[in-house]
């Protein structure tokens, strides 16, 4: 069940990226390449310059919690148990861009994600996802230490 | 009560000597249970009343413990307290000092090794509890304390008690209470520098530390121990007692075995070193807020817990230090190379521990009191009587506790008890049904009168409060039942020999540090001793030269920060977790904050869906 939400949060971004990259409107963009090898855009409208800016730091921010996501998601579901920090680390880099996202220029996709990062990250500190995932590694030994007044 | 009732001094030091425990050190310790009259004799009386300044009432030279007990100069409100000497001009403090204690070191009896700590205890806690420990050093700056200079006048006083032939020794005490003979083994140190040599929290002047033994009497007048209870700074209760037979507790022959540890003579059962933290109260205000978060995560969102949740009664912080009882030093007691030498008896009980109320040592007029000097055996230091003292088997957690040879008869009585409680009962219940059936007839007799309808209500409600009665009596029977057996079969193990689990009282023992933890790297040593500085700085600049980047300049320094700390600490998921709340909490306000009128419209429909949803549950039964 969790490697499935955290498939589907990694479908749905990779969703969102790729229609940030459809909505540029390509013929408005000259390609000016002279070398083999080498990508060099140019344009003049400033909407699609945003837009693509916009859809290149979407890749950038995402990329990196995406193919985390996607290991976790893969390890929770046909490896089972594994894959519990992988996800962890994947919700808060996805927190974190949605935050600089926040504090920027607050597109819309940033509130259902955040939203969606909110649940997952709930789900995987819930009790009954933590006593499976991490049951080998809790041994008494991890008892707190007293709590004394000093004399 | 406790009491020294058909105890005799001798048969009193036969049995504190038979039992007398086996005390292991830890290397590097200076101070060592003593006799405490060569101690008074060098020491002067002080008297501080209030809004005056302290007056010596008897100096150096011409006390004693019966001078002592006399406590003159008493008024309302006065604080008597002893002071170690200062050394003399010829072995001044500082250097000469040192010099001095050093000499010392020639006298076989003398430690010859220096304390070191190992790994430090700031490595072993986090960022908060290492800046709450900056802070607390800071503020001992201010608070009252024992000067650097006494610590060493005590080892230069202590030194030449050495020199004097004086060796170890504690002062017994036998005393008899609720069908146990306790003996109460209190054990006098010089002084108590835990923070000076230990990196403690605190050093005073002298250090009343215990061990009490718990003897019961077999019908044939013989005498075997049972339960033991060392004293660790102001731990009371269940947690401190271990049963004799308990694989935790050492023993040679019949002697139980201690672990002192280095500087604060807290005493323990294992060898090791343990993580013991200085609590502070949080502010009301701050730990309502605090138990209110504590209870919405772990409860309403069924967060996990490390350990099950439970509600504390106070919100706290804590400052860790270590009290380092490795036993590696020097051990004293029977078969050890260093012997007890006679205890000094306190049966009948001497004039100088009921007569004198004051502190033995220097009064630093500490808020938190950890620099004042302790009172004596018999008082605290507001100068009431201690528990310990009154209350020997309460302390330990022994009153609900019945001796090996009461354990039989306890039962029995019980039972006869619950016996007698369930012929009652039967017949309450008889006599009730009885009614009840009585009752019963009325209602059926009156129902569907119209002219006897009062009469038919007030029968259907005595019906209902008497049927109740009758259930919570049955109940009441039914568990007496359950009780009875289990007596009867824990009766038939206590006579098989059978016994319960050594270590069921126990809820929260005290463990030491384990190996893996003591042993990390010099890295992690540094970076537990520079961090919160480093933490410091690193703000500082930030707030000074990225104050257009502040928020992403915060989050990116404090990220880093907490990461390092986390992989040295190997408490990577801790981090991880907690990282992730942080994030949800601002994620949520930013959600809040964004669809705060379609929050407020999408909870009111859900509110109104859901009263549909009843009431239509209601017509559709």
């Amino acid at each position: 069940m969790l490697g499935v939400l955290l498939l589907l949060q990694v479908v749905v971004i990779v969703g969102i990226g790729i229609w940030l990259f459809a909505s540029i409107d390509w013929d408005r963009v000259a390609d000016v390449s002279n070398k083999p090898g080498q990508v060099q855009l140019q344009t003049s409208d400033k909407s699609v310059l945003k837009g693509f800016v916009r859809a290149v730091l979407f890749t950038v921010y995402f990329l990196g919690p995406v193919v985390l996501s996607l290991l976790a998601g893969l390890g929770f579901v046909l490896l089972r148990r594994r894959g519990w920090m992988l996800a962890s680390v994947a919700q808060a880099l996805i927190m974190l861009a949605c935050l600089f996202y926040y504090g920027a220029s607050r597109p819309w996709f940033a509130y259902p994600i955040i939203a969606y990062s909110i649940l997952m990250i709930l789900l995987l500190n819930s009790r009954s996802v933590r006593a499976v995932v991490h049951r080998r590694r809790l041994t008494p030994a991890e008892a707190s230490s007293e709590i004394t007044h000093g004399e | 009560m406790a009491n020294e009732a058909g105890l005799d001094a001798r048969n009193a030091e036969a049995l504190l000597r038979r039992f007398e425990p086996v005390i292991h050190f830890t290397k590097g310790e200076w101070f060592y249970p003593m006799d405490c009259e060569p101690y008074v004799d060098a020491c002067s009386l002080w008297v501080r009343r209030p809004n005056e300044d302290a007056v010596c009432v008897v100096p150096s030279g011409e006390l004693t413990l019966e001078r002592l007990a006399q406590q003159p100069e008493d008024t309302t409100g006065a604080v008597h307290y002893l002071k170690i000497p200062a050394p003399k001009q010829d072995e001044n403090r500082g250097r000469r000092a040192r010099r001095r204690a050093r000499r010392s070191h020639t006298n076989p009896d003398w430690p010859k090794e220096t304390f070191r700590a190992g790994r430090g205890r700031l490595a072993r806690v986090g960022y908060i509890s290492r800046l709450a420990d900056a802070l607390f050093s800071l503020v001992l700056l201010a608070r009252g304390r024992v000067p650097g200079g006494d610590v060493e006048g005590a080892r230069v006083l202590y030194g030449r008690f050495m020199e004097e032939g004086q060796r170890f020794r504690y002062h017994g005490h036998v005393v008899q209470q609720d069908g146990w003979i306790v003996l109460r083994y209190w054990l006098f140190y010089a002084f108590n520098d835990w923070r000076s040599n230990v990196f403690g929290a605190n050093d005073h002047e002298a250090d009343w530390e215990k061990i009490f033994v718990f003897l019961s009497e077999s019908e044939s007048g013989e005498v075997r121990p049972e339960w033991v209870a060392y004293a660790a700074h102001e731990e009371t209760g269940d947690d401190l007692r271990r049963r004799w037979d308990d694989p935790e507790l050492e023993k040679v022959g019949e002697h139980p075995v201690a672990y002192v540890c280095a500087g604060s003579h807290a005493t323990r059962y294992s060898r090791g070193e343990y993580l013991t933290e200085l609590a502070f109260p949080l502010p009301r205000a701050l730990s309502a807020v605090r138990r209110i978060a504590r209870r919405f995560w772990y409860v309403t969102l069924r967060q996990y817990a490390e350990e099950e949740y439970a509600e504390r009664p106070f919100e706290e912080f804590t400052i860790p230090f270590v009290d380092y009882g490795r036993g590696d030093g020097w051990s004293v007691g029977p078969g050890q190379d260093r012997e007890w030498d006679p205890p000094r008896l306190m049966n009948p009980l001497p004039s100088w521990v009921s007569g004198y109320r004051g502190l033995w040592g220097l009064y630093t007029r500490d808020p938190f009191e950890g620099e004042d000097a302790p009172a004596g055996p018999m008082y605290n230091r507001d100068k009431t009587i201690s528990r310990e003292w009154f209350d020997p088997v309460g302390w330990a957690g022994l009153d609900k506790v019945p001796t090996r040879t009461e354990e039989l008869d306890v039962i029995s009585r019980r039972r006869e008890e619950i016996q007698e409680r369930r012929d009652l009962l039967r017949s309450q219940i008889r006599e009730k049904s009885d009614r009840l059936k009585t009752l019963g007839m009325d209602a059926e007799a009156t129902r569907d009168r119209s002219h006897l309808s009062k009469l038919y209500e007030t029968q259907r409600r005595d019906i209902e409060e008497l049927s109740q009665e009758v259930e919570e009596l049955r109940a009441e029977l039914s568990e007496d039942e359950l009780l009875d057996e289990s007596l009867r079969d824990h009766a038939e193990r206590l006579r098989d020999g059978e016994r319960p689990p050594a270590r069921a009282h126990i809820t929260h023992p005290t463990r030491p540090v384990s190996e893996t933890e003591t042993r990390a790297g010099r890295v992690a040593q540094l970076w537990a001793s520079i961090s919160v500085a480093a933490v410091l700085v690193t703000l500082f600049l930030i707030f000074a030269y990225e104050r257009q980047h502040l928020l992403s300049a915060l989050v990116f320094a404090i990220a880093v920060f907490a990461f390092i700390e986390a992989s040295f600490r190997r408490r990577l998921t801790r981090f991880m977790v907690s990282a992730n709340i942080a994030l949800a909490i601002v994620g949520a306000l930013v959600l809040i904050q964004h669809y705060y009128w379609q929050i407020i419209v999408l909870a009111v429909l859900g509110v109104g869906f859901y009263i549909l949803w009843e009431n239509l549950r209601e017509l559709g039964r």
